[in-house]
């Protein structure tokens, strides 16, 4: 193998797991360092450079970081990551100064169609550089799906609207009950710009037998909006939600809280193919909801008018080794009697208000083309982010569409190319204080993942919107923080110092580090200390070594950041160095823009 | 050394030995020794073979004298009992605990100050009475623990890390066990962990004392320029002489070698040892021509290194005691006790 | 010193020339006298030397059993030309001396006091053996012969005694029996027999066995199940090896395989031998190295470590006069006060004191029990006199039920029943620790150290981590104070003095309260059997108003050991010492008592 090339920041940033894995590349060990220190508020502050909504994304988000957390490689449980965020979001003290404000206008005027995260982005984004943003929401409220689809005992009012506020504050030009009915007609408003961040708010149907002839079949994201705006207070005894995505998932934990006491959500494949996250179907499960799998519906059984039941096939799956499915079949069929029935089984982009013929193109799903670096439609200075660009993600994907939204538009806006953009960069620094001191806690804690205080189940179904978890305690997050192994506190590699002397190699508690003779990846990775069967995670090959010729590798794969390679380093070889990485945001591609003097 | 110890989480896919065990489970406390000592190497090629060798921990029992090489038996096999003993005196009690039972694998870890300057009288008879032990000297050169004073195997000429130069002859390790009768003499570096790994494996199944000489630098009082126990002198002075594959019983002997480069040597438990002779002419069976080799090469300023001497068939301590096959710390009272009746049959003679 | 003649009250002084065989002619004598139902007791006083030097073996016959040494020679046997002069003028005024006449002493060595009996031993064994050789040994028989005559001896027993050592080798039988008629019809030939002094058939010997210290010393060993000896030849340790090894040859043989059940090394010195010993105790085998004061100075540093890492040891230190070329082959007590403190830092060890080789048995079997049940050293104090000469000693018995305590080991189902082992962990507060053997079970693996380790056994260089290893070891001292062998005490309220000692200065004391006793002065007694002392021994110090403490050094290193450990008054306390190398005779305590008495009524 080739030296590999640290001075890609992709490489160290790859170790960061977390970091790597979030789209938002929210700087996780960081955020969780400060949390350690109770610096609740730079925590809260550091989350929100990149994830705009900490408060939020400390209830609700995706947690595409956890499942890749390096902790659930060393162990089962990943570092409870989002937990965290919320610790830092709880205990943050009055941080209002330290929010954005509106830059001195420049003149230019955007507008953003939706009041949902993605929009809010571009606006928390754009006003400090002096834009003007006006946002068209159709509904009297801000938020989108975060607040019609997400129900309140996961994520309460009051905080949605705090962190929204933070943002409308800054001055955004809010017009709500304004629907957008025509793009045609926006454009003539001669805007410098327009953020289409409308969402994916169409629930997909299930066109069965009987489908249309009760009333008591409702679309999810529908029925959990009449209820977060209280046109919908109660639902009957037996209740069948049919799919396991998360929308599922709130549906039968919403009915639950409306007077359902039989809730099915009805799968139509095994465990290990749900779309919806662990730990929702957890909690669906510890309110007694049951998950029914292998049944795949075929028909609404109405009987005298009213809905009594769905029949479904039992269902077979031939699933091969690698957990895919081989071969489906049926094996018998099944009724289920109830009073309503909830599909959750996707939604869609809709884009009925955007007229065809504008030079706004669409492909084959009646889905308009966007660009994936610039999120520009094929109509130049329109833009689209969130759900509304690739269809439904998560809130962290929004904002990050929003991030690179706002580049654009500054681009597009100041006739700049869009493709030429700021590239990441890094900065690496050493963590060393002593001979054995490190500037972060380097001494692993063996302590497990810590769970998460729930409302007991009889107070939390008293009313709608008692938010179920309590949030971590103080001592639970002392000791989570503890779990996090600071995958940014790179192991930095200085070939020419090293003496062979193998202190590194038998001090490594995971056998990661071997040194050998030098050969291609796939034959190297057999023959190390370890073998290195995880393809995803990188092999660290340093130049040849002064005294054998032979080479330093390191597996990537389980490295716990313990330092102790370093410490056991005679010639200081190895060194522990803080990696953070320089994410560009639009003001840093505006400060790119100008002159030196003038960023000073 | 650190002060957080090495965490106990280990890598999933280890490989287990065939008691199931990993290598980590061969691992002892935190090394308190500096930063890149060669001692700590010694401890991890160790941990190695014992891994290997399928040891049990609590079959194993690890011994020691004074010094910074006799703190070794801390860092490995955290499940076996260890005996850190008085300076130099390490060998009586691994005769002693080797005397009342055998069943026991012994590692006895000294330095060249603790084995050839304190310790050199016990040094001497543990390898004359043939007692059954893998003996490792970490050699290198010098008193650590005492700050850098020279010791009794630093090389003519050799400096001190503030200059002072030696002037006196080394005494050889080996060398001297090949005039004792010694049965196992070995010499390596702990900086070569494959040639080092085998060699061990092979020492701890040698029915009798295994001598393992092994240059581990000082990387604080003799790794400096003019020290001949450094990592980099090591490297450029470094002569294998031969090179030893370990053969478990149940393994076929895959190395090829050609006759007249290699020797397999069946150790008494069926193991084999197939001695890859790197230096021409090399043969590890004949003591005289073995001591000019090393006599030749020494003068040259070469460190010899690799099994240099074997031989399985002199009687290790219990057979030249006859000893019982049943360790005698397991014999009952019954078994030694010749009771009342006897004791009054024998005071016949003092009446 | 003039003698009176007496029936069986007696000494019999032998003077030879080392490496002439008169040693078995000598015993064939006492055993005589043993078997005629008389106490006796031996003495041999002989040089650093194999061949050549002086030797003198003493036999005292006493039908009132006082076994200490006497000074008064009744019955000189002067062998040797080089001391003759000497054993003339030793010889007590009215008693005999018996020489080799067939060159006869110039006349001006003669006594007026005493009786010069030649006897031409050389002529008459030249006469009757043929080779050089056997001329030699066969005059030390033939002067047995004459002293059977002179004291009317019971030829049978001779013969029968003859008969026993000789059964398989007809040869010697038939000259040995020839040397003794050639000496005990020239006797009854020559002279009027029997002398004053005789013996006279007693039957005060019943029970009774003729045994030196360290052979009593191995035979504790043997019994006690030892397996493991390591030593260096040291005197007058050696013969303890020596014995070892016979019993083990005759009852440690397995029949079957023929293999050994026990081990012997002997160590290139006795720093070896006692790593030796500790290596194969923390092992789990009874093991011991017997050695004088001497290796006891050597084996210093193992013995601290020994104490602080409480591994059981068993040594036996036969003391002597020292050091290098001092009096290695003269009896001493002069080793009290370094075996009781050996080594560095805060070390003390358990110490026992035989007064006999009987003593020297038990204690032998006690010392692997306390060694044992407290982890730790133990050394057994014994002495040239007791450890090479022949005593009178009452016949060794054996309880069968014995078994050996093996003290707090845990074996591997305890240990799979533990959470976790430490093993300086004191959990029912004896200050005793639980230890485990290697090789029983992982969970009993621990690193043995020096002193810087806690209490889990972990390495420790805490301040009070330290603390708390030694205060708990000083704990266990106080523990020890409950296993140890307790003082022997003769006790009579009525008596305000006493005289405290220890070891072999057991018969002298003895023959001296007798003969006060006799004179209406009386004295209490204790004699120590074990350091650390008990309350017993305080009891006897708090008892008395004066005390004589007797002990055989120059420095009363006893006298000090009482006054560091126990809670006494230095004035109250009063020594009698002996320390020139030969056993201490009851004149010293005699004198002693009497001269300090004196003192006292002078003030």
């Amino acid at each position: 193998m080739r030296p590999t090339d640290t001075s890609n920041p992709d490489y160290f940033h790859k170790v960061v797991d977390c970091q790597w894995g979030c789209p938002a590349h929210t700087d996780v060990p960081e955020y969780i360092r400060m949390i350690a220190q109770a610096r609740f508020s730079d925590a809260y502050m550091l989350n929100r450079v990149s994830n705009v909504f900490p408060a939020i994304l400390g209830r609700v988000c995706d947690r595409p970081c956890e499942p890749v957390c390096r902790r659930g490689r060393i162990e089962d449980k990943p570092v409870a990551i989002c937990r965290l965020k919320r610790v830092a979001a709880d205990n943050r003290g009055d941080i209002t100064d330290r929010l954005p404000r509106a830059g001195p206008k420049n003149g230019k005027r955007i507008a953003c169609i939706g009041a949902g995260c993605a929009s809010l982005t571009v606006a928390n984004d754009l006003l400090p550089l002096g834009y003007e943003i006006v946002m068209f929401e159709k509904l009297d409220c801000t938020g989108g799906l975060m607040r019609s689809n997400i129900p309140a005992f996961r994520l309460p009012v009051a905080v949605l609207d705090e962190e929204i506020n933070y943002i409308v504050d800054m001055g955004v030009d809010l017009r709500l009950n304004s629907p957008i009915d025509g793009m045609e007609k926006l454009l003539k408003e001669n805007f410098d710009a327009i953020f289409v961040g409308t969402g994916a708010p169409r629930g997909k149907e299930l066109n069965l037998p009987g489908r249309h002839d009760s009333e008591h079949i409702y679309i999810g994201i529908d029925w959990l909006e009449s209820v977060a705006f209280e046109h919908t207070d109660k639902i009957g005894k037996k209740v069948l939600i049919i799919g396991v995505g998360n929308t599922a998932m709130d549906c039968c934990r919403t009915s639950l809280r409306l007077g359902a006491d039989e809730v099915r959500v009805m799968a139509r494949k095994p465990r290990g193919f749900f779309k919806a996250s662990a730990w929702e179907l957890d909690d669906a499960e510890e309110e007694n909801v049951e998950i029914v799998v292998n049944h795949s519906p075929t028909e609404f059984v109405i009987e005298n008018g009213k809905l009594v039941g769905m029949n479904f096939d039992l269902m077979e799956y031939d699933i091969d080794d690698k957990g895919r499915i081989q071969d489906t079949k049926t094996v018998g069929e099944q009724f289920l009697p109830c009073d309503d029935v909830i599909l959750a089984i996707g939604q869609e982009n809709a884009f009925p208000w955007i007229e065809r013929d504008i030079g706004l193109e669409f492909d084959q799903w009646d889905v308009p083309i966007v660009d994936k670096t610039t999120y520009q439609s094929t109509l130049e200075g329109v833009f689209f982010g969130g759900d509304a660009a690739f269809g439904p993600e998560n809130i962290i994907w929004a904002v990050e569409h929003g991030h690179q939204a706002s580049i654009s538009i500054h681009k597009h806006c100041h006739d700049e190319s869009l493709t030429d953009r700021l590239p990441f960069a890094m900065n690496l620094s050493s963590a060393k204080m002593g001979i054995h001191e490190w500037s972060y806690s380097n001494d692993y804690d063996v302590k497990e993942r810590r769970l998460m205080p729930h409302v007991s189940l009889k107070e939390r179904f008293e009313k709608l919107n008692i938010e179920v978890e309590l949030g971590f305690s103080a001592e639970q997050a002392a000791t989570e923080v503890e779990r996090c192994l600071n995958c940014d506190i790179q192991t930095v590699f200085t070939d020419n110092l090293c003496i062979e002397c193998d202190a590194c190699i038998d001090v490594c508690p995971v056998d990661c580090l071997t040194i050998t003779e030098n050969g291609p990846e796939e034959e190297l990775r057999t023959r190390l200390t370890a073998p290195a069967t995880n393809l995803d995670q990188d092999l660290f090959v340093s130049g040849k070594l002064p005294q054998t010729g032979r080479v330093m590798v390191k597996d990537e794969d389980l490295c716990v950041h313990c330092s102790l390679c370093a410490e056991r380093c005679p010639t200081a070889a190895w060194d522990m160095q803080k990696f953070t990485l320089e994410i560009p945001y639009v003001e840093d591609e505006a400060a790119d823009g100008l002159p030196a003097k003038e960023v000073a | 050394m650190s002060y957080i110890s090495k965490p106990k989480i280990s890598h999933p896919r280890l490989p287990k030995n065939e008691l199931g065990l990993t290598a980590r489970d061969y691992e002892g406390g935190m090394s308190t020794l500096c930063a890149g000592c060669g001692h700590d190497s010694i401890t991890g090629a160790i941990v190695q073979a014992v891994f290997e060798l399928s040891i049990p921990p609590h079959g194993l029992a690890k011994l020691s004298g004074i010094g910074c090489s006799s703190k070794t038996p801390a860092y490995f096999a955290s499940e076996s009992h260890g005996f850190n003993s008085v300076h130099g005196r390490m060998p009586s009690v691994a005769t002693g605990a080797n005397a009342v039972n055998g069943q026991l694998k012994y590692i006895g870890v000294s330095g060249d100050g603790d084995t050839l300057s304190i310790g050199v009288g016990q040094f001497i008879h543990a390898v004359r009475r043939n007692v059954n032990m893998l003996y490792i000297i970490e050699n290198n050169g010098v008193y650590g623990l005492t700050k850098g004073q020279f010791s009794a195997s630093a090389d003519i000429g050799s400096k001190a890390k503030k200059g002072e130069e030696n002037l006196q002859p080394p005494i050889d390790a080996c060398l001297s066990a090949l005039t004792l009768g010694g049965t196992f003499i070995a010499r390596s570096f702990s900086g070569d962990r494959d040639q080092l790994v085998p060699i061990l494996k092979a020492g701890l199944i040698h029915n009798g004392f295994a001598l393992v000489d092994i240059i581990s630098p000082c990387v604080t009082f003799n790794d400096h320029e003019g020290s001949t126990k450094s990592y980099e002198f090591t490297r450029q002075h470094y002569h294998p002489v031969i090179h030893a594959d370990f053969v478990p019983p149940s393994e076929e002997i895959k190395a090829k070698y050609e006759e007249g480069e290699a020797m397999p040597v069946k150790l008494h438990d069926g193991t084999q040892i197939v001695l890859r002779k790197v230096g021409k002419g090399y043969d590890p069976t004949d003591r005289g021509a073995i001591f000019h080799y090393l006599d030749e090469h020494q003068k040259a300023g070469e460190i010899v290194t690799g099994l240099l001497y074997v031989d399985e068939a002199p009687p290790d301590l219990h057979a030249v005691n006859n000893l019982s096959s049943t360790p005698l710390a397991s014999l009952s009272n019954d078994q030694l006790c010749p009771g009342n009746a006897a004791l009054q049959k024998l005071q016949a003679r003092f009446r | 010193m003039s003698a009176k003649p007496t029936v069986n009250e007696f000494m019999v002084r032998l003077a030879n020339v080392n490496g002439t065989g008169s040693a078995s002619a000598n015993a064939l004598l006492m055993k005589a006298l043993f078997r005629m139902g008389l106490p006796v007791s031996g003495k041999n006083y002989f040089p650093s030397n194999i061949q050549g030097l002086p030797t003198w073996y003493e036999i005292r016959a006493s039908g009132s059993g006082r076994l200490g040494r006497t000074r008064r020679v009744d019955i000189m046997v002067a062998m040797n030309a080089e001391t003759y002069r000497k054993d003339l003028a030793d010889t007590a005024s009215g008693g005999y001396l018996i020489y080799d006449s067939t060159w006869p002493r110039n006349t001006l060595l003669s006594r007026d006091d005493i009786t010069i009996l030649g006897v031409p031993l050389s002529k008459m064994c030249n006469e009757n053996f043929p080779t050089a050789r056997a001329r030699i040994l066969m005059k030390n028989v033939a002067y047995v012969g004459v002293i059977a005559a002179l004291l009317d001896l019971e030829l049978d027993v001779i013969k029968r005694l003859l008969n026993e050592t000789f059964r398989d080798k007809v040869s010697l039988l038939d000259a040995n029996q020839l040397a003794i008629d050639l000496g005990y019809n020239y006797a009854r030939d020559n002279f009027t027999c029997p002398l004053p002094f005789t013996a006279k058939r007693l039957d005060k010997t019943t029970n009774h066995i003729v045994m030196d210290g360290n052979t009593a010393s191995a035979l504790g060993c043997l019994y006690a199940g030892a397996t493991f000896g390591a030593w260096y030849p040291i005197t007058p340790s050696t013969s303890i090896m020596d014995a070892f090894k016979r019993f083990c040859e005759q009852y440690r043989k397995d029949p079957a395989s023929g293999e050994s059940n026990y081990c012997i090394v002997q160590a290139e010195d006795e720093l070896a031998a006692i790593g030796m010993v500790l290596g194969a105790s923390w092992n789990g085998a009874r093991a011991f190295t017997p050695t004088s004061g001497p290796g006891i100075s050597l084996m210093s540093e193992f013995l601290g470590y020994g104490y602080f890492a409480e591994i059981p040891a068993v040594l036996f230190d036969v003391q002597r006069v020292g050091p290098s070329t001092g009096m290695p082959t003269r009896t001493q007590q002069g080793d009290i006060m370094s075996c009781a403190y050996a080594s560095h830092g805060d070390t003390r060890h358990v110490l026992l004191f035989p007064a006999n080789p009987e003593e020297c048995f038990y204690q032998a079997v006690q010392a692997f029990d306390l060694a044992e049940r407290l982890q730790t050293p133990v050394i057994v104090l014994s002495d040239l006199d007791i450890g090479m000469n022949d005593w009178m000693t009452a016949e060794l018995k054996w309880d069968d039920s014995y078994q050996p305590d093996r003290g707090k080991v845990l074996d591997a189902d305890q240990l799979k029943k533990l959470e976790s082992f430490h093993r300086y962990l004191d959990t029912d507060g004896d200050g005793i620790a639980h230890r485990t053997l290697p090789g029983t079970h992982p969970k009993g693996a621990y690193f043995t150290r020096g002193s810087g380790h806690n209490m889990f056994g972990k390495y420790t260089e805490s301040a009070s981590e330290y603390l708390q290893v030694v205060d708990r070891l000083r704990r266990k001292w106080e523990t020890a104070k409950t296993y140890v062998p307790g003082p022997v005490v003769d006790y009579s309220e009525k008596n305000r003095i006493g005289i405290l000692s220890l070891g072999s200065c057991d018969g002298a004391i003895q023959e001296a309260r007798s003969g006060l006793a006799a004179k209406g002065e009386s004295f209490n007694y204790l004699r120590v059997r074990a350091f650390p002392f008990n309350d017993d021994v305080q009891k006897f110090l708090d008892a008395h108003d004066r005390i004589y403490v007797v002990e055989q050094n120059r420095d009363a290193q006893l006298k000090s050991l009482l006054l560091l450990e126990m809670d006494v008054e230095s004035k109250k306390l009063s020594s009698i010492l002996h320390y020139n190398g030969l056993p201490m005779v009851a004149e010293n305590v005699v004198d002693g008592l009497q001269q300090d008495i004196a003192k006292g009524r002078a003030a």
